[in-house]
């Protein structure tokens, strides 16, 4: 990974400091990013074989990015905006995360590490493991400090409450504003847009409003809502709302919930798909279109119509691509140059992605050298707020993931729970923004 | 070395969730709690829908109804105490509501083919720690016609909900040597049954803030002495030796039994379900007991949605769901399940060595043997249901409880909150033994949210007086007779 030569300059240079060593990164910027463009790939080591890990999903979906930062442990990376002096560690290592003396649990164990079963029941072995199991499970330190208080709770009642600025969630509250009902929108991101902002490039993708085109107040940004609950006064999302350097808790009583929350990139299993420098489509998109940032030679690997955009996307902005594998196809017919139908992707390299191999199709395998494996697949549905909120949750066997069960506006097996976009069925931007004006429509209805 | 990975904050491969499959575990919540995926920070996000597609393309036995997802517990993301400790709580009022609702009834299309046996010796109603463990014992004793039913997957009920504490710090002498015996069988549990169970004696170490409950604690010492139980009273600076940082605020005594520890709950089940399948014991999952034909004051047959089973002796160690089930055989039970809620925190190296609990107020908090803080408190306004959703009440009321005695915890992210049922009687005792009015129906419940650490021993003693046709005092003592005759001994070393 690099930051591209033609990029200009989105923020103030500063240096964090990573272990006592000064890194240059962009304030503002997420850390990971600056940490990966500086040629620092590993940033943890994983919890039971401490195999190298780097940021994949750019979301807080995963866990490889988590280091401690200003003494507080498993915080995301990826979604905390570099500060001049930050200091950065990684954990779960020792002596150090670039050469791990724990790293050799992965060898000694090449297929897998049953703790359940193993030397139960041998004397002194059982015991000898439990206290070494002890000593080597967590992931951080204790923070030594409690933190400063939170910002006073506050308490807010709404017509409508939506979850997530991205395309469904935007196109619900124009519709809401439109039609002068009150709302009020969460995105836990700094900036609206969601994959309109930084995925791969849709064609006729709805635009991007800015907050300001909204009521004053009813966009509320770096706001991440962690449940739907429900007390002795009604269902509310409880919100935890960055303000400032601190943060405040924030519920919010709804007479109607519209989930727009979009999916999380999902792993897709091969050998090795947690190295270094694999890493998922949507968090790619992100590097370039937001940081400037990319990998030197790239392949892709995935299906779906995001994953031709972006291997596009990386050919316009000068990004070598040496592979495109296509797991299901057909191809379609703006196929990069580089696309194939293929399957047996296996990573290769030690602290970071060097190659992937695969078997094109009625081919012979291949070895491609490169520094990073975008995984390019359909998002899985984030339904979790949904399933809380009462909603039916199905398994859609041809997509292979869970979504939320509900009808074209929107409407769920929860009276007052609606969703669109990705949540209810993984699609475009443009399908996103589509059911998310149906669903505003539909969920006005009985609304006084 | 080459693997490949579907839950990476767990490290569980491809090859884990197969193995998973071999050891008959094919369902979603199942496989999650054998393999440990979706159980780290980001609670599934990234791996629920690999896994689930894995399983379906790997579990033949799994169809395509029965792929549904694991229950999502908030908090969403991972959220610090001290910002849930702000949020505003009525402590006037009792909770209301939960999120999620479970699923009243397990999918049907989880219910496994076939039939269930037409007959057996002893039927158990109840696949948690009791009907497992006392399965297991009477296997042991040659017993092994004996078929076990649960509604859903191993762990569903109190079983794979509860905070794993093991404690010899009762307050009866009857409830002190069951759970002396039962930390001895934990000890050589994966001798015995291959599973490792992760017994940690790092003490529990009881906080009093009332004059009334430290005498209580200074009494009970007293009783555990003389029962061999090492318990003792220490000063506050004694205390802060245990746990380094512990404010003791507004705490008055504190007591001290280093012999009690933690363990991992749902181990047990696997260990004593796979010791009693080994022996020829039946284990049905997502099985439902539907009904029970009577006559002449002895159960005949248990009816369930997989047919019936004719049967000598059955058992009742269905935990919370134990009256609902009593009830079918128009016995009724003194019972009640009340919601208990709990949480888990993001891993930490380990910081805490014993379980701490204040017992005026029920919260306790220990460090799980993967450095998860978890930890739990009763509401004192918690109304009777089976309830088990969660509430940000909740959270927000352990949250101050815990950061008020250890504040530097207060930036340590919670990653999940679940509820589980106590099954709650009139004396804090549970009920055993015979069932007047219909004799071949045996009581194995009420044990009050402490069930998990007593299970072992009371299983061991339960099979041999089921085997051996000994009178034994404890299903005398226990009898569900004492609530009519009023000799009533309440048990006050409740957490909860």
């Amino acid at each position: 990974m690099r930051r591209l030569p033609d990029a200009t300059p989105r923020g103030r240079a500063i240096t964090v400091d990573l272990e006592g060593e000064s890194i240059p990164a962009i304030e503002g910027e997420p850390v990971a990013c600056s940490l990966i463009a500086a040629g620092e790939n590993v940033l943890s080591r994983s919890v039971k074989y401490h195999r190298p890990r780097g940021p994949y999903c750019f979301a807080a979906a995963c866990s490889h990015c988590l280091m401690r930062v200003d003494g507080l442990p498993n915080v995301y990376t990826c979604r905390t905006p570099a500060k001049e002096g930050m200091r950065l560690e990684r954990q779960n290592a020792y002596p150090s995360a670039k050469v791990d003396i724990f790293e050799t649990i992965d060898w000694f164990f090449p297929k897998r590490l049953d703790h359940h079963e193993m030397f139960a029941g041998v004397p002194v072995a059982e015991d000898v493991m439990a206290r070494v199991a002890r000593q080597l499970a967590g992931l951080g330190l204790l923070p030594k400090e409690a933190g400063p208080e939170p910002l006073p709770p506050r308490t807010f009642h709404t017509p409508v409450a939506v979850v997530g600025g991205g395309a469904a969630g935007l196109e619900a509250a124009r519709v809401l504003s439109g039609q002068g009902v009150p709302f009020m929108l969460f995105e836990r991101d700094a900036s609206l847009g969601g994959r309109l902002a930084h995925g791969a490039p849709e064609e006729n993708a709805p635009f991007v409003p800015e907050a300001t085109a909204f009521p004053q107040g009813s966009v509320v940004r770096k706001a991440t809502v962690i449940g739907l609950y429900d007390d002795e006064h009604g269902r509310y999302l409880a919100v935890a709302s960055q303000e400032a350097a601190n943060l405040r808790l924030l519920k919010v009583y709804a007479k109607r919930f519209l989930l727009t929350v979009g999916g999380h990139p999902p792993t897709l299993p091969f050998e090795n798909n947690d190295l270094p420098g694999v890493i998922a489509g949507r968090a790619a998109s992100l590097l370039l279109r937001r940081h400037d940032v990319a990998p030197q030679v790239a392949t892709l690997v995935g299906h779906g119509a995001e994953l031709h955009a972006l291997a596009h996307l990386f050919t316009q902005r000068g990004v070598e691509v040496a592979a495109v594998v296509d797991l299901k196809g057909p191809l379609p017919a703006n196929a990069h140059p580089k696309a194939v139908i293929g399957d047996g992707l296996k990573g290769h390299g030690l602290r970071g992605v060097t190659a992937l191999s695969f078997t094109p199709q009625g081919g012979r395998k291949q070895k491609v050298s490169c520094d990073a494996i975008v995984v390019s697949v359909p998002v899985a549905p984030g339904f979790e707020l949904a399933r809380q909120g009462g909603a039916k949750v199905e398994f859609d066997a041809d997509a292979g993931h869970f979504r939320v069960d509900a009808d074209a506006d929107g409407r769920t097996q929860a009276a007052d729970v609606f969703v669109a976009g990705d949540v209810a069925k993984v699609g475009s931007a443009k399908d996103a923004a589509a059911m998310g004006a149906r669903a505003a429509q539909a969920l006005l209805g009985g609304l006084s | 070395m080459s693997k490949a990975l579907v839950c990476t904050c767990e490290d569980v491969t491809v090859t884990d969730v197969e193995h998973a499959i071999e050891r008959g575990y094919h369902d979603v919540e199942s496989v999650k709690r054998y393999t440990g995926f979706g159980t780290g920070i980001c609670q599934g996000k990234s791996c629920h829908a690999a896994v689930a597609a894995l399983l379906k393309q790997k579990a033949p036995a799994l169809k395509p109804d029965g792929v549904v997802p694991f229950t999502p517990r908030p908090p969403l993301y991972p959220t610090e105490l001290r910002l849930l400790a702000s949020a505003p709580v009525d402590e006037a009022v009792p909770p209301v509501g939960g999120v999620p609702q479970e699923l009243e009834h397990f999918p049907s299309a989880l219910r496994p083919e076939g039939p269930v046996p037409q007959k057996a010796k002893v039927v158990i109603i109840g696949g948690g720690i009791m009907g497992l463990s006392l399965a297991y014992n009477l296997a042991l004793r040659g017993e092994t016609d004996v078929v076990v039913l649960e509604r859903g997957y191993l762990c569903a009920g109190a079983s794979g909900r509860n905070g794993g504490g093991v404690r010899m710090q009762w307050g009866t002498p009857a409830l002190i040597e069951l759970a002396k015996r039962s930390i001895d069988l934990m000890k050589g549990f994966a001798r015995d049954l291959g599973v490792n169970v992760w017994l940690r004696q790092g003490g529990y170490l009881f906080l009093a803030k009332r004059k009334d409950t430290a005498y209580r604690l200074d009494r009970n010492a007293a009783l555990h002495n003389k029962y061999g139980v090492p318990t003792r009273i220490i000063t506050a600076d004694e205390a802060r030796q245990i746990v380094p940082d512990l404010t003791m605020k507004d705490c008055v005594t504190a007591a001290y039994n280093p012999e009690d520890g933690v363990i991992f709950p749902w181990a047990f089940l696997w260990g004593y379900a796979q010791g009693c399948v080994k022996r020829g014991v039946k284990v049905e999952t997502y099985t439902n007991v539907t009904g029970f034909e009577t006559s002449n004051g002895q159960v005949r047959k248990v009816k369930t949605d997989r047919g019936d089973i004719a049967c000598d002796t059955v058992v009742l160690a269905s935990g919370a769901w134990s009256p609902a089930v009593a009830n079918l055989a128009d016995v009724k039970l003194p019972n009640e399940p009340h919601r208990h809620e709990i949480l888990s925190t993001e891993p930490l190296k380990p910081f805490l060595s014993p379980l701490v609990s204040v017992l005026d107020t029920g919260l306790y908090f220990s460090q799980s043997m993967r450095g998860e803080i978890v930890g739990g408190m009763g509401d004192p306004k918690e109304p009777s249901g089976p309830n088990m959703g969660s509430t940000l009440r909740f959270v927000s009321r352990f949250a101050r409880a815990l950061t008020e005695q250890l504040p530097h915890v207060g930036q340590v992210k919670v990653l999940r909150q679940w509820g589980g049922l106590y099954d709650v009687t009139p004396d804090n005792n549970p009920i055993l033994g015979r069932t007047p009015g219909l004799d071949n129906l045996l009581q194995m419940s009420g044990f009050v949210g402490h069930g998990f650490m007593m299970a072992p021993a009371v299983a061991e003693r339960m099979a041999q007086w089921m085997t051996s046709g000994a009178s034994d005092e404890l299903f005398t003592r226990f009898n569900l007779r004492r609530f009519e005759e009023g000799t009533l001994e309440r048990e006050d070393m409740i957490i909860g």
